[in-house]
């Protein structure tokens, strides 16, 4: 097999390069002070870094795996490792995880929600039903966020919305590798995404 | 246990203000593509909630799509081992 030296910075990143290399900023000690972690969250899965190590995970996953022939198995599987590398921090990445374990016939609605029901009354002083409807609507978007209060469902949301969005950046690299990067099939428009140029 | 839990709901739904709201509300308008470029327009919670839900949904379809795209390519790449050597070590660190 041949020795690659494996360079993060040059090579690898001739996949699709939707913004600038970032700095990396290392996860691993959660420091005392808030202002830290606050950043630490915001850039989580838009590093380089992250992209990288979902991508690589992800293919070892394909490999592993014999029944990659369907689409179902790897869209899970791609859910999965993005679960996985959220570390549990996430409660989307929690109940994806948890899910997997669960049969699909877990649609009951549990009756304890008309306790909750009970503060509706202040609730609705602030927002309309419509927002309300679409707040419902965003919690069954994101996984396991149906009953979350309004701050931690935004919070979930970002997260999720980030995760996806490099879900899309790695599987896109993955598919061009696998093209034989040619550009054997159609880019994903590269302005939806978001680049970072402005920062 | 659960009635104690309600109230205690209760009184942190009513100490979320408005200024929160309309804060975190922009943060997620900061997120949505379709909304970034409308920052300094009012735009309305029901707006980017729905904005928000529709692009959810889109990557989730992309996903999808990409999945697909990825299980074909799989299948027929299965027997070529040497390449999938070379994309390992390229993706990994």
């Amino acid at each position: 097999m041949a020795s690659f030296t494996p360079n993060l910075e040059p090579a690898p990143d001739t996949s699709l390069q939707f913004k600038p290399k970032k700095p990396r900023i290392t996860l691993q000690t959660p420091s005392s002070c808030p202002p830290n972690q606050r950043i630490q969250r915001i850039k989580r899965w838009r590093t380089q870094r992250d992209q990288h190590i979902y991508s690589s995970k992800l293919f070892q996953a394909l490999r592993r795996s014999r029944r990659t022939s369907a689409s179902r198995e790897v869209h899970e599987t791609a859910d999965r490792v993005l679960a996985v590398l959220a570390k549990g921090t996430t409660r989307w990445g929690r109940a994806i995880l948890t899910a997997r374990k669960v049969t699909k016939h877990k649609k009951a609605k549990l009756p304890t929600n008309n306790r909750l029901r009970k503060p509706d009354i202040y609730r609705e002083r602030r927002k309309t039903p419509a927002v309300e409807r679409k707040l419902k609507v965003l919690g069954r978007l994101v996984p396991g966020c149906r009953k979350l209060s309004f701050s931690n469902l935004i919070e979930e949301t970002s997260d999720y919305i980030a995760a996806l969005e490099m879900q899309v950046r790695a599987m896109t690299a993955i598919t061009e590798f696998l093209c034989g990067g040619t550009g054997g099939g159609p880019q994903p428009p590269a302005d939806r995404l978001p680049s970072n140029v402005n920062s | 246990m659960s009635g104690r839990r309600s109230r205690s709901k209760q009184s942190s739904v009513s100490s979320i203000t408005d200024d929160q709201i309309t804060d975190l509300v922009s943060k997620l308008q900061h997120l949505i593509p379709e909304l970034r470029r409308r920052r300094f327009d009012k735009v309305s919670t029901s707006k980017v909630l729905q904005e928000t839900c529709n692009y959810i949904r889109s990557l989730h379809r992309e996903v999808e799509d990409l999945s697909d795209r990825l299980s074909q390519l799989l299948a027929s790449t299965d027997s070529d081992s040497d390449q999938a050597a070379i994309i390992r070590s390229l993706l990994m660190q």
